[in-house]
């Protein structure tokens, strides 16, 4: 599935690439996320625990951060087992634009999941990657609102 | 066949135990054979009458990522000889292209490739009337095959063996009042409702099989049956059969089948079947075979044990074999009221002490029967629904039924599997359909998602015969239980199509794509 | 599944005390969702609390103009109860229409309203009756109570204890069907009171909610044709194989209308 959105951060172009790839503030703006630890230059192994309503899934991701372009933006790109749940697949491509002491943080998330949670909750898949993407880029938006005013 | 099966044969061998696999439902859905995936495009040539000169068809079938046991008979044996439907359309050229694809394995399920075969004639049919300006009937009674036709070689290689299809048509007409309908479309309108009518003239073959015939189109076995009837001292008959009931009730058609014959009471007859350590070597249940083929196995046994009888009979009563008659259980020599029961005889052949110099004692006999040709029941259902073009949901009001199945045996049990056989034919019109996303997953893998047709899904159905004896089936039976898979769809999609003034509309006609379509027709 | 310990408590204070010392404990009320998502092992809890012994969740009562509905409740007994019929017919049916007989014999109201599924038929009825919630710390109103998609507004550690319903004047819940699972594709429950009419919208998007716009056509109009100008956003509205976002949309509209008509 896709979704294509946009959010505005109180923070530098800079404040905002600085955030994106520093894996404290991702792990803590992933919901869900237990650790984000890095593997390689630009490749993460991340635990995620994804709760939707009655279903409780341990994914283990595999994260690459690629085409990076620095500071304006990059495609971080993760493939996750979910045990007998399944697996997920997704990627986004995040754009950054000034605006006067703002950003614009633009993204473009393909993402799909297989398995289990596909086969019986095709029904939600939607709604719940759309909310764990609104819930990310929310905590990464008071994370450094935060960060800002400490 | 599912590997599962040969390797539980397998692992109880080795470990020397019953063993049993169960899949549970997911699996089931990913795993078990899908059905009924073509794409098609056929045309129809036509006089200015409506009569039918040619049809063409091509077809893209899909096999799924693994070939499965029928799935290449499906479309092509089991479909594209069928193309003749009820018509006498001289020229046929059908052409299939079956592909493997990243679906789970396509083989048969209940119609295997007549459902498809018939759907797709009994809608150009009707596209035909809508083009020609012919009433649906009307152009279907132009082309029927004349009742003085049969046995009717097909274009398509099938031979029909008997069929009287205006006989159907006009019974189902009448019972499903035809002529009434343009009233009652009316009257709904002024609900705000769209009534629909539509016809389904369908013939299919079954009987599974001719040996000869399948072994030509490169089958590795005979389709035959066996059956063993054996008379025991007691007075009990059991009955081994090589077919297998999964809901069909053989065990009362099949000692139905024994009383009638041999005079015994029904309750003395017992049914075996399914235990291949008890019965005989046999051929299965499928392509509504069981009574067509099974049955008559079962009839030919039960005529050895007559002979054997005629033979103790004669020599208990003193006459000549010849002199000796049968019914209603009883050997009696004829003209005379002197006779022997049956279960006397039977006793009689296992305490042999006067007895028939060098006949065997025992009675118990058995009998292989291999058709000579399918049976080719017929009929014509006629489905009348109701649409709501605010949500697009399909209500059928009316739904009748007049098939041709040669004799029946019992009734009540041909009833329910045409009502059966109606359910799943209205489950793929209307509800069901496996969905895979773009990525290969299926996502209607339960219940919740794959729609089942359920019993508010249908109305009561008006059920009726108009039968025909098939000349080649000593029981005069043409088997009924796939019939209404076959004739429903087209039915329902035809008095759909009928309703909203449509072309066409795919199956399944989901109140979203209903909805869809009558937006698009009114516009 | 996997291993769990079980416990069947008697009392709300047990419960919740049970719920504070597991590992990662959860309530089961009918278990009509949890219980299969165990099966397929995509959730396991060290702790199962069975709020089943606990006698003050359960039952029915009527008290001027309100129905108070104990959270254990099962829908079967909503739909039976001569109480519920007479006061909030719209609520009985309503309850009466949720999944199939054992469904109904074992789901609850809390249970539903708890675990707020995007398609459950509840939500419609507490937020279009501007119902309260009540639970073992607070009372939480129907607005406020469903926050987003299987969210609410409960703590960890908090048991809903019953579900007070105002009676409406006129109230009705008209349900669209997905024909494989008989959840609501859209439920729309339309209550007016003293000339206010309230709406509720399961299932159209991802959390039940107030359909203000139609509140706003509804009132000082309660016709079915005041729906007819109203704009549903189609890019709120959920997609998935039985109902496309835009289908969605104008089924919400058609459900609000013969809920209406019904009402009359």
């Amino acid at each position: 599935m896709e979704m294509i959105s946009e959010q505005r951060i109180p923070a530098s172009l800079d404040e905002v690439w600085t955030a994106l790839n520093n894996t404290e503030i991702l792990k803590q703006a992933m919901p869900g996320c237990e650790s984000f630890d890095a593997v390689e230059e630009n490749k993460f192994e991340a635990k995620i625990t994804a709760k939707v309503g009655p279903v409780k899934a341990k994914f283990k991701f595999n994260v690459e951060m690629t085409d990076i372009d620095a500071p304006n933006g990059y495609t971080i790109m993760g493939e996750g087992q979910g045990g007998v749940a399944g697996f997920a697949k997704g990627s986004a491509k995040v754009d950054l634009t000034e605006d006067g002491t703002d950003t614009i943080l633009a993204y473009n998330v393909q993402a799909n999941v297989g398995g289990k949670l596909a086969q019986l909750g095709a029904r939600l898949i939607d709604g719940a990657a759309k909310k764990m993407a609104d819930e990310f880029f929310g905590n990464f938006n008071e994370l450094l609102s935060d960060n800002d005013s400490a | 066949m599912y590997s599962e099966e040969l390797v539980v044969g397998w692992a109880c061998r080795k470990v020397n135990r019953p063993v049993k696999w169960t899949s549970d439902r997911t699996e089931a859905f990913l795993a078990d054979a899908h059905g009924r995936d073509h794409v098609a495009h056929a045309e129809m040539a036509m006089d200015k009458n409506g009569k039918f000169l040619a049809m063409r068809v091509n077809t893209t079938a899909n096999l799924g990522a693994y070939l499965s046991t029928f799935a290449t008979m499906v479309p092509s044996y089991l479909y594209a000889f069928l193309l003749a439907g009820q018509y006498s359309t001289p020229l046929i050229y059908s052409e299939v292209k079956a592909v493997f694809t990243n679906t789970a394995p396509v083989d048969a399920a209940r119609g295997a490739g007549r459902p498809e075969a018939t759907f797709l004639l009994e809608r150009l049919v009707d596209v035909c009337a809508e083009d020609m300006g012919l009433d649906p009937a009307e152009i279907r009674r132009r082309n029927f095959i004349p009742v003085d036709a049969f046995p009717y070689q097909t274009p398509v290689v099938q031979c029909y063996d008997s069929g009287d299809y205006n006989a159907a048509l006009d019974k189902a007409l009448a019972l499903a009042d035809y002529e009434g309908f343009a009233g009652r479309a009316e009257e709904a309108k002024s609900r705000g409702k769209c009534r629909g009518i539509g016809l389904s003239s369908y013939v299919e073959a079954c009987g599974i099989a001719p040996s000869a015939a399948v072994g030509q189109l490169g089958a590795g076995v005979g389709l035959w049956e066996s059956a063993q009837v054996r008379f025991n001292p007691t007075g009990n008959v059991q009955v081994f059969t090589g077919t297998h009931s999964h809901g069909q009730g053989h065990e009362t058609t099949f000692a139905q089948l024994v009383t009638e014959q041999l005079g015994v009471p029904i309750e003395n007859i017992e049914v075996i079947h399914g235990d291949t350590s008890k019965t005989q070597f046999g051929m299965g249940t499928y392509g509504s075979r069981s009574l067509a083929v099974g049955g008559v196995a079962i009839a030919k046994a039960c005529e050895k044990l007559i002979e054997k009888g005629k033979k103790i009979a004669a020599h208990a009563l003193e006459a000549a074999e010849g002199d000796i008659e049968f019914a209603d259980g009883n050997f009696a020599i004829a003209g005379t009221d002197k006779a022997m029961n049956i279960a006397e005889v039977a006793f009689n052949a296992y305490v042999p002490h006067s007895y028939p110099e060098g006949l065997e004692p025992g009675f118990d006999e058995n009998a292989f029967f291999d058709p000579m040709n399918f049976s080719f029941p017929a009929g014509t259902h006629i489905c009348e629904v109701e649409v709501d073009p605010d949500t697009g949901v399909v209500e059928i009001v009316k739904y009748s039924a007049v098939d041709d199945f040669g004799k029946l045996i019992n009734p009540m049990i041909v009833e329910g599997q045409v009502h059966g056989g109606i359910v799943h034919g209205v489950g793929q019109a209307l509800l069901e359909g496996c969905q895979y996303d773009s990525d290969g997953q299926l996502i209607t893998a339960s219940y919740m998602d794959y729609a089942m047709p359920r019993a508010d899904n249908v109305p009561s159905f008006d059920v009726d015969y108009a039968p025909t004896n098939p000349p080649h089936n000593p029981l005069g039976v043409k088997g009924c239980g796939e019939a209404g898979a076959i004739g429903a769809p087209p039915a329902v999609i035809n008095a759909i199509s009928n309703a909203l003034g449509i072309k066409h509309i795919d199956m399944p006609a989901t109140p979203e794509n209903v909805w869809r379509a009558a937006q698009t027709a009114t516009s | 599944m996997y291993n769990f310990s079980y416990q069947k408590v008697s009392s709300i204070a047990d419960a919740v005390d049970a719920i504070q010392k597991a590992e990662d404990g959860k309530f089961v009320a009918g278990g009509q969702t949890m219980l299969p998502t165990m099966k397929h092992r995509l959730a396991s809890p060290s702790d199962v609390i069975d709020l089943g012994g606990i006698d003050e969740l359960k039952g029915i009562s009527v008290d001027g103009d309100t129905v108070t509905i104990g959270a254990m409740t099962t829908h079967a007994e909503v739909a039976a109860s001569s109480d519920v019929q007479g006061a909030i017919p719209a609520l009985a049916n309503l309850a009466g229409n949720i999944g199939d007989p054992a469904v109904r014999n074992r789901g609850t109201l809390g249970g539903s309203i708890a675990n707020n599924d995007p398609a459950a038929d509840y939500p419609a009825a507490v937020i279009g009756l501007g119902a309260t919630v009540k639970t073992n710390k607070r009372e939480i109103s129907g607005d406020e109570f469903f926050t987003g998609m299987f969210e609410t507004a409960l703590e960890d550690d908090e048991v809903i204890t019953a579900v007070l319903f105002p009676k409406a004047d006129a109230s009705a819940y008209m349900k669209f069907e997905n024909p494989a699972s008989r959840y609501a594709i859209v439920g729309v429950f339309v209550a007016s009171s003293g000339g206010a009419v309230k709406v509720g919208v399961t299932g159209a998007t991802a959390c039940a909610h107030r359909g203000m716009r139609l509140e706003e056509a509804l009132n000082g109009n309660f016709t079915a044709d005041a729906v007819d100008g109203v704009e549903i956003p189609i890019e709120k509205m959920n997609s998935d194989i039985h109902a496309s976002a835009e289908y969605r949309a104008h089924l919400v509209k058609v459900m609000t209308k013969r809920a209406v008509e019904a009402c009359s």
